[in-house]
């Protein structure tokens, strides 16, 4: 197995020929390439082997839920269908009971029904540089905003006026459900004049303040004119009462 | 589900396990597993024991189909009884449950005859390279190389662009790629 880097263009090459989708020109044509090239040849045995191990987790995942969709009910005795109703009855009455203890507050209820995740910036193939960025950011459209928000810190130490480090890190926090301290990070942001992301950090600073229950806070930030979230804004702010 | 009489073409199970179909999984489990569950349950096992056998038997028909390792012309309900009930007397003559009552112990001369121990071998080393990759990867990579979906597919699903599920996907990859040069034996092929 060769220990450098695999180039994108000669993984995606290998895994076409692995999957079986080249026609029957190109795939004679990397097929001679392998007889000329041992290190190719490892390359593909590689590749192989780890789509197989990927597929074979698919497959356990999937046994997993064929088994449990045929549960070993029967073993169980004639009295638990009537158990079951029982059961049943107790956890409706529950879960009123709780919906009624936790319903959703006026301002996590205009939260919910108003906020878009930012889906971040698409993530090429860049220069070095840019790696760690794109790191965090497929952690970001992972959903793993603990690590995108733990990568991006790194680098706002050394760029601290970053607007874009400071948004992101700001959205991050918001979706890991941390209004309190999306906000701070937006609204910095949200006051910087040309900045791309000016408009947005308005509207998530807006929404975070929302959901802290920060009435005040929320009205007294200042929408950009012909920021189109300025009317949404207005419009929340009369059903937040 | 039974074989084709076009003898070019493999049988209808045959092929849906290769395309990881989860109608054909289904319906092996429906077809096979009563007689499983009998001979575990008339051998001290439970429902649960049972059913860990014919999973473990459906990984074994599984990967022998993925790597063309079946006689033509194989019984899947035979294969997998005979993987499944062989898996149970080395279960039950474990040390811990030597106290077991065990019918038809005659039918261990069937475990050298399904010669599977080397895709046996073959399945623990994948899981573990398989247990080397974090959620994130298995969300993108399970999709793409299990489930088949184009990168469009996944994108849209996800609520991201095309070439960023293209871009997780290599990197996931070349994590896998390192990450092998640790499993022992591997070090020694370098090129």
């Amino acid at each position: 197995m060769s220990n450098g880097a695999l180039d994108r263009t000669t993984f995606e090459a290998i895994e076409a020929y692995v999957l079986d989708r080249l026609d029957a020109d190109e795939r004679l044509g990397f097929e001679r390439r392998m007889a000329a090239d041992p290190t190719l040849r490892v390359e593909v045995e590689l590749e192989r082997e780890n789509i197989l191990a990927i597929e074979l987790g698919g497959m356990e995942r999937m046994l997993k839920e064929v088994r449990e969709g045929h549960s070993e009910q029967r073993e169980q005795g004639g009295g638990w269908t009537t158990w079951l109703k029982y059961a049943a009855v107790v956890a409706i009455l529950l879960s009123g009971a709780l919906w009624f203890t936790l319903r959703p507050s006026a301002s996590e209820r205009l939260f919910t029904e108003h906020f878009a995740p930012e889906p971040g910036l698409p993530v090429a193939m860049g220069s070095t540089a840019a790696h760690a960025f794109n790191d965090a950011m497929v952690a970001y459209k992972l959903g793993d905003h603990d690590e995108a928000i733990s990568k991006w810190s790194v680098l706002l130490k050394e760029r601290p006026s970053s607007d874009t480090l400071r948004y992101f890190i700001g959205c991050a926090e918001l979706n890991a459900g941390r209004p309190e301290r999306a906000a701070p990070m937006l609204l910095t942001v949200a006051d910087q004049e040309g900045s791309a992301f000016a408009q947005k950090a308005q509207w998530f600073a807006f929404l975070a303040l929302v959901r802290n229950g920060d009435r005040n806070a929320a009205k007294a930030i200042r929408f950009s004119p012909g920021n189109p979230y300025g009317a949404k804004a207005e419009a929340i702010l009369s059903e937040f009462e | 589900m039974e074989a084709s009489a076009d003898i070019a073409a493999p049988p209808a199970w045959v092929a849906g396990l290769r395309r990881n179909d989860a109608a054909t999984v289904r319906t092996l489990y429906q077809k096979h597993f009563p007689a499983i569950r009998q001979y575990v349950l008339q051998n001290s096992g439970t429902g649960n024991d049972a059913q860990d056998m014919f999973q473990e038997a459906m990984t074994v028909l599984w990967m022998s189909v993925k790597e063309g390792r079946l006689v033509p012309d194989t019984d899947p309900g035979g294969f997998l009884y005979r993987v499944a009930k062989n898996k149970w007397l080395d279960v039950v003559r474990s040390a811990a449950r030597k106290h077991m009552k065990v019918v038809h112990s005659e039918q261990v001369l069937d475990h050298r005859a399904d010669a599977t121990d080397d895709i046996e071998e073959r399945i623990v080393r994948l899981r573990g390279v398989y247990d080397k990759l974090d959620d994130k990867c298995r969300t993108v990579l399970d999709q793409f190389y299990f489930e088949r979906k184009d990168l469009a597919t996944i994108a849209a699903g996800m609520g991201v662009e095309e070439e960023s599920i293209r871009t997780i996907k290599y990197r996931c990859m070349m994590k896998l790629r390192a990450f092998r040069r640790t499993i022992s034996g591997e070090d020694q092929q370098a090129i």
